[in-house]
């Protein structure tokens, strides 16, 4: 896996989302309106709504943001990369990018969450860390789903409905990950959790690291 | 494929299997009564459905290191009598929840788990359905074989283990104390196990001939079967 | 005739008696052998009906679609 094709590609891609700052547009609005709507009619939520919120805006900020990935270059430039690009060095660059794109729009969410829903967190950095852990979570599964759907239907639904049922878990173990910063309450298995949901990670990269080859090739 | 033997096999294990999860006897225990003899019929399919998968996974490597688009047929059928056997799984444990739990479904992690697995597995129907063309839907499906087969593991066995649940073993619960057999269920249980499996694998045996046939016409006369779209 | 009558009714007396015996049984646990009509067992037959429902389901399938082959072969 060599280093200059993958930084080119990621800064390829996050030049032209940059540029055109679809994923940052699309972000606004969601939680824009989400966080908007909930404050006009429910006022600040306490802290398992807030919660539950978050990561509700987080699935589909990542839905969002991930889905173009892979299904927005075409059939003519995917067959163009093949001949210049391993297939290892583009799914990495593909996944890199996504993590540092959902990184910051979960950034942005958690600002625009605290703006007019408040912030009802007793501890404010490991709730950052755990909506990063999220973010790696969330764009590492969409990443490779996004390279099924593309080669298949060029179709964003379809990463969505591959997606739900593998994402839904990871949700579940990050939701209840966030408790902890939410109360102060002990929670025995905490670790474990977090450490499971790591290793599920490093298993969807080292399958995506294996079976991209398959897909790859026409 | 076509031998009997193993079949013959499957219906006297499932004759043992029935009979005597009907009247041998079993631990007195409260609140299950004699619904724990479901342990018999309800846990073996999720046993089928795991083995059934873990088949079909197996046809999805094979068939993306040969390319013989007959291993890709033995893979997608093996995943659809799997899905038959997570649908009768699922609503056998659901009448035996609503009759000692209290209610069908309890939100249980071990049944949202089931839930989520039966769901990557008809993501995977709706991915073959959506390509037309062989060559590439049988590598795309035997992609996403492969991929659901090493998540769905870690989603059924780690997540249940690491919260409270219902489910006897996991937690406190009604139900069982511990998870150890008594020995007088062993005796039937894992017979039970091995019939219900191989009725699964009989029934996959069946699809697959079928499909078989109809591949064979598809190639010999592809005019008539203009109108069969799963070939 | 009435011989008859009498004796069932004895037999009939002497059964209902029965119940007397399961003093025996301690905390009570219901099981079938004690009364058939315990709700319980039904939920063992519901599931057995169950899975025999599918696999039945399965088989009429299977049925259907090799008879439409066989009809196609004949044509």
């Amino acid at each position: 896996m060599s280093l200059i094709p993958l930084l080119t590609l990621v800064r390829k891609d996050l030049l032209l989302e940059w540029r055109q700052k679809h994923t940052l547009f699309g972000v606004l609005l969601y939680v824009g309106a989400t966080v908007f709507v909930v404050y006009i009619m429910n006022g600040q939520p306490e802290a398992k709504v807030w919660n539950a919120l978050f990561w509700v805006i987080q699935l589909f900020v990542a839905v969002n943001a991930v889905a173009k990935s892979f299904l927005q270059e075409s059939q003519e430039r995917t067959r163009y990369y093949f001949t210049l690009v391993s297939p290892v060095n583009f799914l990495a660059a593909k996944m890199i990018y996504s993590i540092v794109l959902l990184l910051l729009m979960s950034m942005v969410s958690l600002f625009l969450f605290s703006l007019l829903l408040g912030m009802p967190l007793e501890q404010t950095g490991l709730f950052v860390l755990i909506a990063s852990l999220g973010s790696l979570s969330l764009s590492v599964v969409f990443t490779f789903l996004s390279a099924i759907a593309a080669r298949a239907q060029q179709n964003a639904a379809l990463m969505a409905v591959l997606g739900f049922p593998l994402v839904t878990p990871m949700l579940m173990m990050l939701g209840n990950l966030s408790q902890k910063a939410i109360s102060p309450v002990y929670q025995p298995g905490w670790w474990g959790v977090a450490g499971t949901l790591l290793l599920l990670d490093g298993l969807v990269i080292l399958l995506g690291i294996i079976l991209f080859p398959f897909l790859w090739k026409e | 494929m076509r031998q009997s033997w193993w079949k013959v096999l499957c219906v006297l294990l499932l004759m043992y299997a029935v009979a005597g999860g009907i009247l041998l006897p079993v631990p007195r225990l409260d609140i299950v009564n004699e619904t724990i003899r479901n342990l018999y019929f309800h846990v073996p399919m999720w046993f089928g459905m795991i083995l059934l998968f873990l088949i079909s996974c197996v046809y999805a490597v094979r068939f993306l290191s040969s390319g013989n688009l007959k291993h890709d047929l033995y893979a997608s059928e093996f995943i659809n009598v799997g899905l038959l056997f997570s649908i009768l799984g699922m609503v056998t444990g659901m009448e035996w929840a609503q009759f000692t739990w209290g209610s069908a479904w309890s939100n249980d992690p071990k049944q949202l788990g089931t839930a989520m697995a039966m769901l990557i597995y008809f993501a995977y129907l709706v991915l073959r359905g959506g390509i037309k063309d062989e060559e590439k839907r049988a590598r795309i499906s035997a992609v996403y074989n492969i991929f659901a087969f090493a998540m769905m593991i870690p989603l059924i066995w780690v997540l249940p283990r690491m919260v409270d649940s219902l489910h006897p073993g996991n937690g406190g619960n009604p139900g069982f104390g511990a998870y150890d057999l008594d020995s007088s269920m062993r005796l039937v249980f894992y017979p039970a196990v091995i019939g219900w499996f191989l009725l699964g694998l009989w029934m996959t045996t069946l699809r697959i001939r079928l499909r078989i046939i109809q591949f064979d016409e598809y190639n010999d006369y592809p005019d008539r079967l203009k109108n069969e779209t799963n070939v | 005739m009435r011989q008859m009558y009498k004796r069932t009714y004895l037999t009939a007396l002497l059964l209902m008696t029965f119940p007397l015996f399961l003093r025996a049984q301690g905390q009570g646990t219901e099981m079938a052998d004690l009364m058939r009509s315990n709700g319980k067992i039904y939920v063992v037959v519901l599931v057995l009906a169950t899975i025999f429902a599918g696999i039945i389901a399965f088989l009429v399938h299977l049925d259907c679609a090799i008879k439409k082959i066989e009809r196609n072969k004949k044509s």
